[in-house]
């Protein structure tokens, strides 16, 4: 009986731990950027993003303000500060083979002024950009491998 | 005297061919109790038993010893092969004789085993019947919603780019800069 109840320990434990891999962690990356039409700098660090701001935007300079790497695991809420006064929490809440979803909260001031839940694949990039800065407007590029 | 002398010599010719059982001890009680009785007249037999005995030990002390000391390794061996020999159970044969149930549909794990698939179902069923989406390749952003900002979304193809934006609000994020 010993026997019998080990053995079924590990069936319900291997099973647990099968499904909890399924749900695995997504890295994610959120780089807070300051574009605008004051000079012509690139950031070295956006070289890859270079390309699709370029064909997006029509600012000329762009500088990497802060740069978030973070793993989310599955409905577990991350929050970072990408800019001084701003929170961004970042949520998983669901994923399948090639695409991974994320509630993206901004909060500034303690006053929600962004919702928003988008199906990231790992080629894709989510920017969100708007609000101004200074003389410029900044962008928050979001990206997730896994 | 001689008499005496006789009865003892024709004693030690019969005990003597029960001495040898006696030192095994495999004798009869009425044979132990005569050979002992015997013994405790008879120097001659009780210096024969006592032969016995030291030759005994004087074997049997090395032979201990050396059977401590010696691990045997071609015994092992031997069994080794004799054990690799004997034909090896299926997998279904060593999962019934490691759970110590014959035959397997016995209460006593029957209840168990049908409550655990029971409970792995329950848990992998949502997964695996959970409806798979497939998602068109442009449509990334499920719903945004903003009090602040006006809204403004683009999703592109190539490159594979979408963009939230985000028009003035009432306050601008340059005020906390």
């Amino acid at each position: 009986m010993k026997r019998t109840l080990i053995f079924i320990s590990l069936v319900l434990i291997l099973s647990v731990l099968s499904i909890s891999t399924a749900l695995a962690q997504v890295q994610t990356r959120i780089r807070a950027i300051k574009a605008s039409n004051v000079g012509q700098t690139i950031d070295p660090s956006l070289r890859d993003l270079y390309s699709d701001l370029g064909s997006l935007f029509n600012f000329t300079s762009y500088q990497l303000l802060r740069d978030n790497s973070f793993i989310l695991s599955p409905n577990q809420p991350v929050s970072i500060s990408p800019r001084p006064g701003i929170l961004m929490e970042v949520t998983l809440v669901g994923q399948r083979a090639q695409v991974v979803e994320l509630i993206i909260r901004v909060v500034r001031k303690g006053k929600e002024t962004l919702n928003t839940q988008v199906r990231l694949s790992p080629r894709r990039t989510v920017l969100i950009g708007g609000p101004k800065l200074r003389e410029g407007v900044i962008i928050y590029a979001i990206a997730a491998s896994f | 005297m001689w008499k005496g002398g006789g009865r003892m010599k024709s004693e030690c010719s019969s005990v003597s061919r029960l001495l040898e059982k006696y030192f095994d001890q495999e004798v009869t009680p009425e044979e132990r109790s005569l050979v002992e009785d015997h013994l405790s007249d008879c120097s001659a037999c009780r210096d024969a038993l006592k032969s016995m005995e030291n030759l005994t030990t004087l074997i049997k002390s090395p032979v201990e010893e050396a059977v401590e000391k010696e691990t045997f390794p071609w015994v092992w061996e031997k069994v080794e092969k004799g054990i690799q020999r004997k034909e090896r159970p299926g997998l279904w044969d060593f999962l019934k004789s490691w759970l110590d149930v014959t035959p397997f549909l016995k209460r006593k794990i029957l209840i168990p085993a049908v409550a655990a698939a029971a409970i792995v179902i329950l848990i992998t069923a949502p997964l695996l019947f959970k409806k798979t989406t497939s998602y068109p390749t442009l449509s990334v952003v499920k719903y945004v919603e903003s009090e602040t900002y006006n809204v403004m979304i683009y999703e592109l193809g190539t490159p594979q780019v979408t963009v939230i934006w985000l028009f003035e609000g009432p306050e601008e994020e340059s005020s906390t800069s």
